[in-house]
């Protein structure tokens, strides 16, 4: 079986992805977009959910250096393993930073991939499209977000969007607005909902779940019926855009109107004790906020640690002096220690609630840092070689895939690129990415990413 | 977007013996969080208090020592020329213990 959207198209027996592919270029580009919108349609997403894990996306922003975090090199000079400690954790053999102390006593379940690496530029944006979508693009051919896709292949559940972006977009990271967390192509009905508002506030509210000051939840009910009265003549001349349209007015309407979907995002149900537990503070709301999500029926959530790297404490050691000055003390004091407490409650939390077999947790960022302590005590970018890592779902924990070299400047083997973290997250998320297809630019059905999952995370 | 940190964090400390234990940190910001030993008011030791809710006091030197439990207050990230935090820095969050050795 082949499914194209959530529809399972039947194909000769022992006919593999690669062979369909040589085979069917030509076959399958008979096959346009509006086709498969109606394959799609065809398998309702309310009646018939498709079954496939969630995930957790925890993104970095301004990227952790591999020497501080995860993949220390002690016996390197003083230079190069800068001021950190490794300590050991519950996987023989397996140490990281001293600052990750929680982390630490849960390895068995994190699958640490230290020889990531990409070959284009070193700015946040190139690292961000990267580990968003799984390619490196420009404005002329934007590629969706892997949450996009999920969408969109296999649509939501429930009143909530399938795709959620806690607590909003990255915004300026210096080198331009394309960070990789739009639809793309896909369209506006499977643009990523931002939440736009911070949980960590005690007045938090989710400003696109309020209905407008006077208008009543049923006076906006018989304003949609009209609506729909008149949409129906619009669709004797229906074109793609006007579905697209139609499609994110009808999530915006449901979102608004749904008590179930309000109460999702309605953090103060959940007990003072569990709220401290993940800090209180943005990212741990917002981590606190995602497990919620899921938990509701969302399919992939990502949060944002920080929306950008100048004027404020994150990931961006640069130790500049000015607008980018952030140092080992931002390490020691703030930063791990709110990853480390955030990170360990919501692997906890999913854990004691059976949700972690059911959702991938992947830690993303978009570079590594220079090997090298630049003059003033800080790291700059460096895309040749970093460590990111997943868990949950089907990714088999307690392991640690490739490796760097002895001043953890390049890979020393089993080198990863990023679309081979994408795939690995369908993977881990039960898509099987050799009999799953979604439309591409060209209307013509592609494949989620080009790229293996990475085998030894499932062995 | 700076990071917004609700309420302000408690715990409260008690001492048996050579040990000292904490509470769970209520309004826990999530930061880092230190034991801070003193003896005759000098800081004589700093350790991680995240791990272990727990610190047992190995130094010998006879003194009165004084326990506390700090959090980190993250007001910016701005530092002076000596790369040291301007307005962030480490509160008490707990009640004082102390021990004469």
């Amino acid at each position: 079986m082949l499914n194209i959207g959530k529809e399972k198209v039947p194909l000769c027996d022992g006919v593999s992805r690669r062979s369909f592919l040589q085979l069917g270029t030509a076959g399958m580009a008979a096959m346009s977009l509006p086709t498969l919108l109606q394959l799609e349609a065809n398998g309702s997403t309310k009646e018939k959910p498709a079954q496939i894990k969630n995930c957790i996306t925890i993104f970095l922003v301004g990227s952790p250096g591999q020497h501080d975090t995860w993949d220390m090199k002690p016996d390197a000079p003083a230079e190069i393993r800068g001021k950190f400690k490794p300590i050991q954790t519950n996987v023989n053999g397996v140490r990281i930073c001293e600052h990750f102390p929680l982390m630490s006593k849960m390895m068995d379940k994190v699958a640490l991939i230290r020889s990531l690496h990409h070959k284009t530029g070193a700015t946040h944006e190139n690292g961000q499209r990267w580990m968003m979508t799984g390619h490196d693009f420009n404005a002329d051919s934007i590629k969706p977000h892997v949450g996009s896709i999920v969408s969109r292949v296999f649509g939501s559940r429930g009143d909530l969007p399938a795709n959620v972006i806690l607590p909003g977009p990255i915004g300026n990271t210096g080198a331009g607005p394309l960070h990789g967390q739009t639809a793309g192509y896909l369209g506006s009905g499977h643009e990523p909902f931002f939440l736009n508002s911070d949980p960590a506030r005690p007045d938090f509210k989710v400003a696109d779940l309020e209905v407008p000051a006077g208008e009543s939840a049923s006076r906006l009910d018989a304003r949609t019926r009209l609506l729909n009265q008149v949409d129906e003549l619009q669709r004797r001349t229906e074109t793609k855009s006007t579905q697209m349209h139609d499609a994110s007015y009808e999530r915006a309407f449901r979102l608004l109107t749904s008590s179930s979907a309000k109460r999702a995002f309605n953090l103060s149900e959940e007990k003072d004790t569990l709220r401290d537990r993940y800090g209180r503070n943005t990212f741990g709301q917002s981590c606190l906020m995602a497990r919620r999500l899921v938990e509701n029926g969302v399919r992939y959530v990502t949060v944002n640690h920080f929306d950008t790297v100048f004027g404020l404490s994150c990931w961006d050691m640069h130790a500049d002096g000015g607008g980018l000055n952030n140092t080992y003390l931002d390490y020691e004091r703030h930063l791990c220690p709110q990853f480390d407490w955030a990170f360990t409650a919501l692997i906890t939390d999913l854990e004691q609630r059976g949700l972690l077999k059911e959702t991938v947790v992947a830690v993303l960022s978009e570079f590594g840092r220079t090997p090298q302590i630049n003059g003033r005590g800080g790291r700059d970018h460096y895309p040749a070689a970093w460590t990111n890592f997943l868990c949950g779902g089907n990714i088999r924990g307690g392991q640690v895939v490739g490796s760097t070299d002895k001043t953890g400047s390049r890979p020393n083997d089993s080198p990863v690129e990023p679309p081979q973290i994408i795939a690995s997250i369908y993977q881990g998320m039960g898509i099987d990415l050799d009999n799953t297809m979604m439309p591409g630019p060209g209307e013509r059905p592609v494949r989620l990413v080009e790229a293996e999952p990475i085998r030894q995370l499932f062995a | 977007m700076e990071q917004k940190y609700e309420g302000t964090p408690k715990a409260e400390i008690k001492l048996a013996g050579r040990k000292v234990t904490r509470t769970d940190v209520t309004n826990d910001w999530g930061l880092g969080l230190q034991w801070v030993v003193r003896r005759g008011g000098k800081v004589v030791a700093t350790v991680n208090a995240r791990a272990e809710t727990s610190y047992e006091l190995a130094d010998k030197t006879p003194g009165e020592y004084e326990f506390v439990l700090q959090m980190w207050h993250y007001f910016d990230y701005a530092k002076n020329p000596a790369g040291e935090f301007t307005k962030s820095k480490f509160v008490e969050v707990s009640n004082k213990v102390t021990l004469k050795v």
